[in-house]
């Protein structure tokens, strides 16, 4: 039993933020279709985006790795973490947050014109009692 | 009635096939590199390259900084690119006549007399907030090639500095602004001048986004560090106009008509 706790504890010492970040875009899909309210549609939509972001910025750690900012005297590669992941994914965000602005103005649209933003009322399909 | 059965049914299948996927990559997660691994794929190749060279290459000291404006200059030309028609699509699809009421000027004017900004918690956050947050916008643009900071992070300070009594305030208490064809036009100004920054170069006789090659003075070797500063720099105030008229822009037209009272 002390064993498989040690191992355990390997393991998610090695690897377990992948399974947190999993976890959150598990989150994220599940709401995405599930949910009937656009608003919390889109809400999941960026926390599955915040977790493939995290995904990629885990691929940049490395052990006694210190910021990706040149020092005087410290040359060697294996001192600094990975810059690539932190540029493209800065990159990402911006986009993340494009995206989310023409979700909520098109949301803006929708109430105007259904008056409402939940799925079922404005298809006229499920939920509604006959 | 059944409807809302089927509706549960799907969800608790859904969440089924969630769990079994997650076992399915807890196999696969074997695979993946340990965290802090010196030897992965990700950290082999290219990075070291970038890590070795860019100070020689680009002379900045922000590694993020001359990856993301020299080494993808190209990259990051047209994010922003991307960023600023997200604007414009914001707005476009948000240009139709308001349904929302219009307060009136004497409204206006009634809350100006209790107090300047709109409420005490305004009065606080413009006096003292907004200021600093004005300076450390500016601190973060300027120190984007030399130490922490960038354009982006810059650009959405900036932003919130100009915002913040319309994310406090409710809607009849704001004071209405309705910039957002000026801020839409401040966006494109960013955009274009990253553009001009990067074909600067091509009439010295140098590529697109080449800084060393900038007419802005001599190319000697002495001046080639400063050249790249330039460039970068010029690079990072495009990005931060272009992200502060885009935030400006599509939070002005959301929030305008967003109404707390329903």
């Amino acid at each position: 039993m002390s064993e498989l706790i040690e191992n355990l504890e390997f393991f998610l010492a090695d690897r377990g933020i992948y399974m947190l970040t999993l976890i959150l875009s598990a989150i994220g899909i599940y709401g995405m279709i599930t949910c009937s309210n656009y608003m919390k549609k889109l809400m999941c939509m960026n926390i599955m985006q915040v977790s493939i972001i995290f995904f990629f910025l885990t691929f940049g750690q490395k052990e006694d790795g210190t910021l990706p900012i040149a020092l005087e005297g410290l040359t060697s590669v294996d001192a600094y973490i990975n810059p690539l992941p932190h540029a493209l994914m800065l990159t990402a965000i911006v986009v993340s947050l494009g995206t989310t602005g023409v979700g909520l103005a098109l949301l803006m649209k929708i109430k105007d014109i259904y008056g409402t933003i939940e799925e079922e009322k404005i298809t006229g399909k499920g939920g509604r009692r006959k | 009635m059944e409807e809302k059965k089927n509706r549960k049914k799907t969800a608790i299948t859904l969440a089924i096939i969630i769990i079994l996927m997650g076992i399915a990559a807890s196999k696969v997660g074997s695979y993946l590199p340990t965290i802090g691994d010196i030897n992965t794929p990700a950290n082999a190749n290219v990075s070291s390259y970038y890590i070795e060279h860019a100070i020689e290459d680009t002379h900045s000291y922000n590694l993020v900084t001359a990856v993301l404006a020299d080494y993808r200059g190209f990259d990051t030309l047209f994010e922003t690119c991307v960023l600023f028609l997200s604007g414009i699509a914001a707005l476009s699809i948000l240009s139709t006549k308001k349904k929302v009421p219009q307060v009136s000027e004497d409204e206006i004017i009634l809350h100006h007399k209790k107090s300047l900004f709109g409420s005490a918690i305004t009065d606080v956050a413009f006096r003292v907030v907004v200021p600093i947050v004005l300076i450390y916008g500016v601190y973060v643009l300027f120190h984007g090639e030399v130490s922490l900071g960038g354009g982006f992070q810059a650009g959405a300070l900036l932003a919130c500095s100009y915002l913040l009594d319309r994310i406090i305030l409710t809607f009849d208490r704001r004071v209405r602004k309705g910039k957002e064809e000026l801020a839409i036009l401040i966006a494109a100004i960013g955009t274009l001048f990253y553009l001009i920054t990067g074909l600067l170069p091509m009439f010295n006789g140098g590529n697109f986004l080449e800084f060393s090659k900038s007419p802005l003075g001599a190319s000697s070797a002495e001046s080639l560090a400063e050249l790249h500063a330039t460039g970068i720099t010029m690079v990072e105030i495009g990005v931060t106009v272009c992200v502060m008229g885009v935030i400006i822009t599509i939070l002005e037209v959301v929030l305008e008509r967003t109404n707390f009272n329903e």
